[in-house]
């Protein structure tokens, strides 16, 4: 059931962020490793700051406080393939 | 090693041993008005051997190698010497260097305010260098831009400047053969030739200046310029850097700022002239 | 020679106060040539040593902290990986020594990621493994049969997006070694760290690194090797030490390690007549970084050879290499 999949940030896995335009460069310090990433995963990142696990639906949640994200199963989704993907290079971990 | 040279380019020394006179004497005399320390502690050691006993004597060929090294680096003739001697000192540089942000590009300063210009082999980025260096820019390097983690100045490292195949006659009959290094015919490159840069350059590379325009030259294209996008300058500087990656976040840092702060433009031409009329201008609307 | 040079400035770097600027040429180009040179490093941080001697130590430092953190984060994606596997990951070697915080990894090179595992979870971690986007490095179906047949470890793999190299083990020598180290005591033995890491425990990490140099190696990187066993042997009971080394058939490499290690980085002790061999080969470097004594050298990567693959096997394997151009270089 991914509705109860529950991620988290890691202290140890902050990032130094840099916008270039439209672009935004998170460096890694633990990997060493510079990335390239556009909207929505800073804002997604963002939502997980505090450190507490989280579902994609409370992400989605709190990212529609300040975001029009338009239908919510579609959003959702989008949303959990970013997550996926920030699983995969380290910088989210699954709680 | 029986015959051997060290020798300071910019803030790096370099300690050259050879197993053949040829490279040494020929690096000396290019080489000339560089300090030449006969005792000092080099950053790096180069080493010009032979590949085996019998390639020391018969089809003398090189093994480039050193403190740093590729095992599968193809060894050279001993009549493409001195270009192994300086292939040698750039493997150090490119693998080795950490005391500042190594860019694959050239630059050029007037005014106290440097111009830094990167693209691939090819891309006239070392010719447009040299012809500057000859009309009133002070020459900084041909192969590598050096950027201070800490001011985010760039520093020079003025080593010879290496010509190729067409390049070779343009520049030669600016400078004079006087300040040429031998013909290297039917290098892995074509003919190359190094050019010695002047005196004043070589006097002054210590000295750095800030950053004030930074081009993607291209060589053979007819003329026009573009805007360049952040993103994209620093996926390309980043790829145009060899210790990017080892410098970690302070590189990381060093190079944001850079790409933020210093305005770029590509540049397309399809002559040395133009390209040259091109710098001049976009060098005074830069803001 | 530099190679001593380089052992007698590790035993006592106050000895460097005499160095002139071609001692220090010599010293360093060893040092990096070993792969010794964070070590170094690390040794000479408190030494008065000259202006231009700073900055390549300050740089070797910073490589070494560097080199660290991005081992330990190849151990961290790798615990991850194999989490759901249940099994316990050995780290071995460098990324063990840092993870750890041991002396012996203090400014140590640490090159690919060293793992062992239970042999019979070697098929579940290899396809946890490529499903985290690790992948072969070589595909020559040769060189893959030799790999799975006779080594002690799945033919090397490199993680797609980040470049690096695990090597995966079963166990600590080659299966056609004449030894046979007793790989499921060790894992069994392990301390853990945390997140399903382990590292091996204080007297099977002698044994690992003295079967890595001794009973496996051509002694490339022997010195560096022997500074590892110097500084692991002092976090060990000697009594456990020679009973787990016998246990793993490797009593008398660890012996001899131990007088190799005292007579180079401590202030001394009697050498057999091998064990003077064994040191001059340690020592083959000049003042330029050179190997010297090359036909030492070269016996020494066919004694490894041998080691490790009965004769024929070993011809065979020779020539199936040869043929495609590869020489020791």
């Amino acid at each position: 059931m991914t509705a109860t999949k529950l991620y988290r940030r890691d202290g140890a896995d902050a990032v130094t962020a840099c916008a270039l335009d439209d672009i935004v460069l998170l460096y890694h310090p633990r990997s060493g490793q510079t990335h390239m990433v556009i909207s929505p995963v800073p804002e997604i990142l963002d939502q997980l700051a505090d450190g507490a696990p989280a579902s994609v639906a409370q992400i989605h949640d709190r990212l529609t406080r300040s975001f029009d994200l338009g239908v919510p199963d579609d959003a959702m989704r989008e949303i959990a393939v970013h997550l996926d993907a920030l699983v995969a290079l380290g910088l989210v971990r699954p709680a | 090693m029986r015959q051997s040279l060290t020798l300071r380019i910019g803030p790096a020394t370099f300690r050259i041993g050879s197993a053949w006179p040829a490279p040494i004497a020929e690096l000396a005399r290019l080489y000339a008005a560089y300090p030449q320390p006969i005792d000092a502690i080099a950053d790096f050691t180069v080493r010009l051997q032979p590949t085996s006993l019998v390639r020391r004597f018969i089809r003398p060929s090189i093994f480039i190698t050193g403190d740093h090294g590729l095992a599968d680096a193809a060894p050279m003739s001993l009549s493409h010497g001195l270009l192994a001697a300086e292939m040698g000192m750039n493997l150090q540089m490119a693998l080795g260097w950490r005391r500042h942000l190594l860019l694959h590009a050239s630059s050029v300063e007037k005014d106290g305010r440097v111009l830094v210009m990167t693209g691939e082999s090819g891309s006239g980025k070392s010719t447009l260098a040299a012809l500057l260096g000859e009309r009133g820019w002070r020459f900084m390097g041909d192969e590598f831009a050096l950027l201070d983690l800490d001011s985010g100045a760039i520093l020079p490292f003025p080593r010879l400047v290496s010509l190729k195949n067409r390049a070779i006659d343009v520049v030669a009959g600016e400078v004079g053969e006087a300040r040429m290094g031998p013909l290297l015919a039917a290098t892995a490159k074509g003919d190359i030739r190094h050019m010695v840069p002047r005196r004043d350059a070589v006097a002054r590379m210590g000295k750095g200046a800030m950053p004030a325009l930074l081009l993607f030259p291209r060589f053979g294209h007819a003329a026009d310029m573009r805007a360049v996008r952040q993103a994209e300058i620093f996926m390309r500087l980043t790829q145009a850097s060899t210790n990017y990656v080892a410098l970690g976040e302070p590189g990381f840092a060093a190079l944001t700022r850079f790409v933020q702060h210093v305005p770029a433009r590509a540049i397309d031409f399809p002559t040395g002239e133009e390209a040259i009329a091109m710098v001049e201008r976009l060098w005074e609307e830069r803001t | 020679m530099s190679a001593a040079l380089l052992v007698r400035t590790l035993r006592d770097p106050a000895s460097v106060a005499g160095l002139d600027a071609s001692g220090w040429n010599g010293l360093i180009a060893a040092a990096r040539a070993e792969r010794l040179i964070g070590t170094l490093a690390f040794r000479l941080a408190d030494v008065a040593v000259p202006p231009a001697v700073m900055p390549i130590l300050s740089d070797a430092r910073a490589d070494a902290a560097r080199e660290a953190r991005q081992a330990l984060w190849e151990a961290d994606r790798a615990a991850q990986a194999l989490g759901a596997l249940g099994v316990r990951v050995v780290l071995l070697k460098g990324t063990a020594y840092a993870a750890a915080g041991l002396k012996a990894g203090q400014g140590r090179f640490i090159g690919d990621l060293d793992i062992l595992v239970p042999v019979e979870a070697m098929a579940a971690v290899e396809q946890a493994l490529i499903a985290a986007g690790w992948e072969w490095v070589k595909d020559d179906p040769y060189d893959d049969a030799y790999y799975r047949q006779w080594m002690h470890e799945l033919p090397p793999m490199i993680h797609a997006t980040r470049d690096r190299m695990i090597d995966v083990h079963h166990t600590i020598l080659p299966l056609t070694a004449r030894q046979t180290p007793d790989a499921a005591a060790m894992i069994a033995d392990a301390v853990p760290l945390g997140d399903g890491l382990y590292v091996l425990s204080s007297e099977d990490r002698v044994v690992h690194a003295v079967a890595h140099m001794l009973a496996d190696g051509d002694l490339q990187g022997g010195l560096r090797n022997l500074w590892d066993i110097h500084h692991l042997l002092a976090d060990t009971d000697p009594d456990i030490v020679i009973a787990r080394a016998a246990r793993h058939g490797l009593l008398p490499h660890v012996q001899q390690a131990r007088r190799l290690a005292a007579a180079l980085y401590s202030p001394g002790a009697r050498l057999t007549l091998w064990d003077r061999l064994i040191r001059a080969r340690l020592l083959a470097r000049d003042g330029w970084g050179r190997e010297t004594r090359k036909a030492l050298i070269f016996a020494f990567f066919l004694r490894s050879h041998w080691l490790r693959m009965p004769p024929l096997m070993l011809a065979r394997h020779l020539w199936t290499k040869w043929r495609k151009g590869h020489r020791p270089s």
